[in-house]
């Protein structure tokens, strides 16, 4: 299995959000982390057809996902950012009306539906209306659909966005488990979601791919180093002005910072183990926070 | 597939209120519809509704079969004596109940044409009454020697042929049950308000997705941009169909049901509010003619809507259509600059049982039709051709 995305640009008027894209994957999980705005969601619209590239193209095993029409869309399963449902539905309906226009027999769709149900914990909510459902149980709701099909594809844009750390854990363990065999492309901002279940991280910068690899090769390819140094109250904004910083753990007379820099910022600073936090922070610097989501 | 498209039709609570409001204001026309029959009996006190249908059917049938010569001289007669006899006017309303649609007939056709006149029947002589069908077509052509640059030759040939055509003499029975369904305002108005009401369950179909934010999923799926498409065509065509077929047959089952199914095979003109029509009809073929072509008419402005739902994305403005689309030609048609062209609009289907007298005929290669039979399957072709179209709108999305 292979997803080539080959010179992929797509411009909104003079706003360029992909920018001449190359980046071929296999089977796994790809985090995709970006700041808000750097294009991820431009890029995974476009993967799932929603979207047409203005230059480039994707292709799955060679052959142009456009052209391959419903074909190709029989194997992509996606959970969008915004995850829309129909609130008058209950989870059981929902997941029925998607499986039937992803093209399930209705026997095989009543099945499947039982087993995902069951998967992603909602099995006592199966005849609960959409609206009812907390934000979790529609986020369970919506990896359910996106899997329905069992897809060679799944594409998860920012799918713990809202959701509180316990069911951010679940969640992650969720995509774990089901990410064995197929190509899984997770965007976020949240670093530790993919440090813990991406094998590839592919890091996105104003449309672009700025680097890709593993946490671990990420980490690597920092050029600066982390620093722990505790420094005074008014010396704090001097330093954020000046360096890098990933953390401030404030205390009654001064602070704790995490300083990323290539030269060691104070005489007893002491070198820390970088993070992919700070390897986020090392390549997206002050831009981070920024930025419109929806691009 | 479809079956769920429909489910998310009919699950929303607002659609559920329309459906359950339009039954309501069906049960609502079909009371005041049947409550209209009215019979004033000897005693001076009035009936309306089922008791008065019963006696009018009991009065009217002795006048039941072919109305011919001699039945017109004998039903002059018989008015003139009531007439004579009558001490006043509601003593002589009361005693020629049963003789009314008769009596109405000679009212009409013996005025000039398109004119009124009440009380003309008592001073028409039997032997006068005796020639109502060739004074149906004598009053036509009066008016079109009298008419300069209205109508062309061909049209005036037309009209004069389909007079002719009409088979009579007339066959009469009690009718009342079809003349308050068909002759009365309250069918186009229900219709009216059917296309209005059911704007709002089609309005969503497809704008709905990208307001919920469900468009994603359901384009990146693998039937989303082919028959899943399709199914929501199905839908919203599957919805309006039971909506209206539901709805009209209800209404005419409650007045029919109400004051009686007789008179079906009656032409539409052997009643007075018929008499110029030219449209040889009997009243079933009339009801079917205006309910198939109210369901075209239903059919196309809803589909409309369901097309600006998935091209604007707007369920507002789809809703709105069907309103602008029934309503307001009504009101341009009043501009007389406007009023030839209003008779194309879709609106027209809607009321079709009130526009049968209109005289407005359409040239098509030589032949002359009345614009009624020509919108009817006009607006059809204008739904088959919408609906690829509306395909093609929503599968690009």
């Amino acid at each position: 299995m292979e997803l080539g995305i080959h010179n992929l640009t797509k411009t909104f008027g003079n706003f360029t959000a992909v920018d001449q894209l190359d980046v071929v994957m296999h089977h796994g999980v790809y985090g995709l982390l970006g700041v808000n705005g750097a294009g991820k969601t431009t890029l995974m619209r476009m993967i799932c057809t929603l979207l047409r590239p203005t230059e480039g193209n994707i292709t799955y095993n060679g052959k142009d996902i456009i052209a391959m029409d419903g074909e190709y869309r029989k194997i992509l399963g996606y959970l969008p950012q915004e995850f829309g449902f129909y609130p008058e539905f209950s989870v059981e309906d929902y997941l029925l009306y998607i499986a039937s226009i992803k093209g399930l027999a209705p026997a095989v769709a009543k099945k499947r539906v039982k087993e995902l149900i069951g998967k992603v914990g909602l099995g006592k909510s199966a005849n609960r209306k959409m609206k009812k459902l907390s934000g979790g149980m529609k986020r369970r709701a919506g990896i359910a659909q996106a899997m329905l099909n069992d897809p060679k594809i799944l594409v998860l844009d920012e799918p713990t966005a809202g959701l509180d750390p316990n069911e951010r854990i679940r969640f992650r363990n969720l995509i774990s488990e089901i990410a064995e065999e197929r190509l899984v492309l997770l965007s976020t901002h949240i670093v530790p979601d993919v440090e813990y279940v991406a094998n590839e991280i592919l890091l996105m910068r104003d449309g672009r791919i700025v680097h890709r690899g593993t946490a671990d090769e990420l980490i690597g390819s920092m050029t600066e180093s982390v620093w722990k140094c505790y420094v005074g109250k008014k010396e704090v904004s001097r330093f954020v002005k000046r360096y890098k910083i990933s953390n401030i753990k404030s205390e009654a007379q001064g602070a704790w910072l995490r300083v990323i820099s290539d030269r060691q910022p104070l005489p007893d600073a002491v070198a820390e183990e970088a993070t992919l936090e700070d390897v986020f922070l090392y390549y997206f610097g002050e831009k981070a926070g920024d930025g419109d989501a929806a691009i | 597939m479809l079956r769920y498209e429909m489910k998310k039709i009919f699950v929303k609570p607002m659609n559920k209120i329309i459906v359950v409001l339009l039954v309501l204001i069906t049960f609502v026309m079909g009371f005041l519809t049947i409550r209209d029959v009215r019979y004033l009996e000897e005693n001076g006190s009035q009936l309306s509704g089922i008791a008065a249908a019963c006696r009018l059917k009991e009065d009217k049938s002795r006048w039941r079969g072919y109305l011919t010569e001699d039945v017109l001289r004998q039903a002059a007669e018989e008015n003139s004596h009531i007439h004579s006899v009558s001490q006043d006017a509601d003593e002589g309303y009361q005693k020629r109940q049963g003789l009314t649609d008769i009596r109405e007939l000679l009212n009409v056709a013996f005025c000039d044409y398109g004119d009124y006149d009440y009380y003309k029947a008592d001073s028409i002589a039997p032997e006068e009454a005796a020639g109502l069908y060739e004074r149906r077509i004598t009053q036509l052509e009066e008016w079109l020697d009298a008419d300069e640059d209205h109508l062309s030759d061909a049209e005036k040939d037309f009209l004069t042929g389909q007079y002719k055509k009409l088979e009579t003499p007339f066959y009469y029975e009690y009718a009342d049950g079809w003349t308050a369904l068909m002759d009365s305002q309250y069918l186009p108005t229900i219709m009216i308000i059917l296309v209005v009401l059911a704007g709002f369950l089609v309005a969503g179909i497809f704008s709905d997705e990208f307001q919920l934010k469900a468009d994603a999923v359901f384009f990146s799926s693998k039937l989303g941009r082919n028959r899943a498409v399709r199914a929501k065509i199905g839908a919203g065509v599957l919805s309006v169909t039971a909506v209206y077929w539901g709805i009209i047959l209800l209404y005419s089952l409650l007045v029919l049901c109400a004051l009686g199914f007789g008179g079906a095979e009656c032409p539409i003109q052997s009643r007075y509010a018929n008499w110029d029509s030219i449209y040889n009809f009997t009243y079933l073929q009339d009801y079917l003619f205006a309910a198939i072509g109210g369901y075209a008419g239903c059919l196309f402005i809803l589909m409309f809507a369901m097309f600006l739902s998935a091209k604007l994305r707007s369920t507002v403005i789809a809703a709105a259509v069907p309103f602008a689309l029934s309503c307001v030609p009504m009101f341009l048609g009043r501009i007389s600059l406007l009023s030839g062209v209003m008779t194309l609009f879709p609106d027209q289907l809607l009321r079709m049982n009130k526009s049968l007298d209109a005289i407005v005929l359409y040239q098509i290669g030589g032949r002359v039709v009345g614009y009624l039979v020509l919108i009817v399957p006009v607006y059809f072709v204008l739904c088959l051709i919408l609906a690829p179209v509306l395909y093609g709108v929503y599968r690009r999305a």
